[in-house]
């Protein structure tokens, strides 16, 4: 049994967490127009249908990724959270500073459910499999991001069913939350969230693209932190800077 | 067939939302690789470039994109 210190668990499985918390906002939001609209079987049907494809993947990729070198592992997973932690954080910072807008999910109710309508006015018969195909796709594309950080931020260390339960715990705490409120979530902080997700997996790829490149970080473990802190500040003081021109146009 | 091509894009969407970003830090890896592991420099000095290297891309590719929306 490999032990894991919980400086590397923690910030695996809150990043797993948080990341699936958005996701899964996404989709939800998706799926309870489609079942408010057309019915829960269709709409059970096609989530389920996704989680089983990304279930897979998950039980697929995983244990193949164990006989993968562990530096080689780290580096290639390590870049791609580079990229993809970065690429994140972008998107937040921009979101931050008001140069792109902040993502509503009741906007995205009301557009889905306006198609689901047009839908319905041209193709009668085939209703329900429209239904069931659309909570496919959302769960299945949201899900996507959910399965490559499981795997990314599990796999290098033995992780992976803990990074997993993470991303369950958030999906029964959605669905628990929507249940009771029985429409979207547009109070969630999603950009929030998705600022701390960009910071954890871009620490989490520096961190990992330095050992697979043998790179001896100071205070092993710890560094992680200190690159969480730094892509934190930065990505801060990015967003105001950048909010600051406006601000001055309007007055 | 749709839904193969919507999770293909997704999947390249991940890593490619921004082509110039995405490029920056592949050849930032790659020059820290080729100091580290051909040229043999100091570990920690490849580690220090890479880490500035991803914060002043990061920086960069933000500044970029909202100059650009801004003036369009």
């Amino acid at each position: 049994m490999v032990s894991v210190a919980w400086s590397v668990a923690g910030p695996a499985i809150g990043a797993a967490f948080l990341a699936s918390l958005v996701e899964v906002v996404e989709a939800f939001t998706i799926v309870l127009a489609v079942g408010t609209l057309r019915g829960w079987r269709p709409t059970a049907l096609g989530t389920v249908a996704a989680l089983a494809v990304l279930a897979l993947l998950i039980i697929l990729l995983g244990p193949l990724l164990d006989r993968v070198p562990l530096h080689l592992l780290q580096f290639i997973i390590g870049v791609l959270l580079l990229l993809f932690g970065m690429g994140w954080l972008r998107k937040a910072i921009l979101r931050a500073a008001g140069v792109i807008p902040l993502h509503d999910e009741d906007a995205i109710f009301a557009s889905e459910s306006a198609q689901l309508a047009e839908a319905a006015g041209q193709q009668r018969s085939s209703l329900d499999w429209i239904a069931g195909l659309t909570a496919f796709k959302a769960v299945l594309l949201e899900g996507l991001e959910v399965v490559f950080i499981v795997i990314a931020v599990g796999a290098g260390h033995g992780l992976l069913w803990p990074a997993a339960a993470g991303a369950l715990a958030a999906c029964l705490a959605i669905l628990a939350i929507g249940i009771i409120v029985h429409k979207p979530l547009a109070k969630v902080p999603e950009n929030t969230l998705k600022f701390g997700v960009g910071v954890m997996l871009s620490a989490f790829g520096m961190f990992w693209t330095g050992e697979g490149l043998g790179i001896d970080w100071p205070g092993q473990d710890i560094a992680l932190v200190v690159f969480a802190a730094l892509f934190l500040g930065v990505g801060l003081a990015t967003a105001s800077a950048l909010r600051r021109p406006t601000v001055e146009i309007a007055r | 067939m749709s839904i193969i091509v919507e999770v293909a894009k997704e999947l390249l969407g991940m890593f490619l939302a921004d082509a110039r970003l995405t490029t920056t830090t592949l050849v930032l890896v790659a020059i820290v690789a080729g100091l580290v592991l051909a040229l043999r420099v100091e570990t920690l000095l490849g580690g220090g470039v890479l880490l500035l290297g991803c914060l002043a891309t990061l920086v960069e590719a933000a500044a970029r994109e909202a100059r650009r929306r801004r003036c369009s």
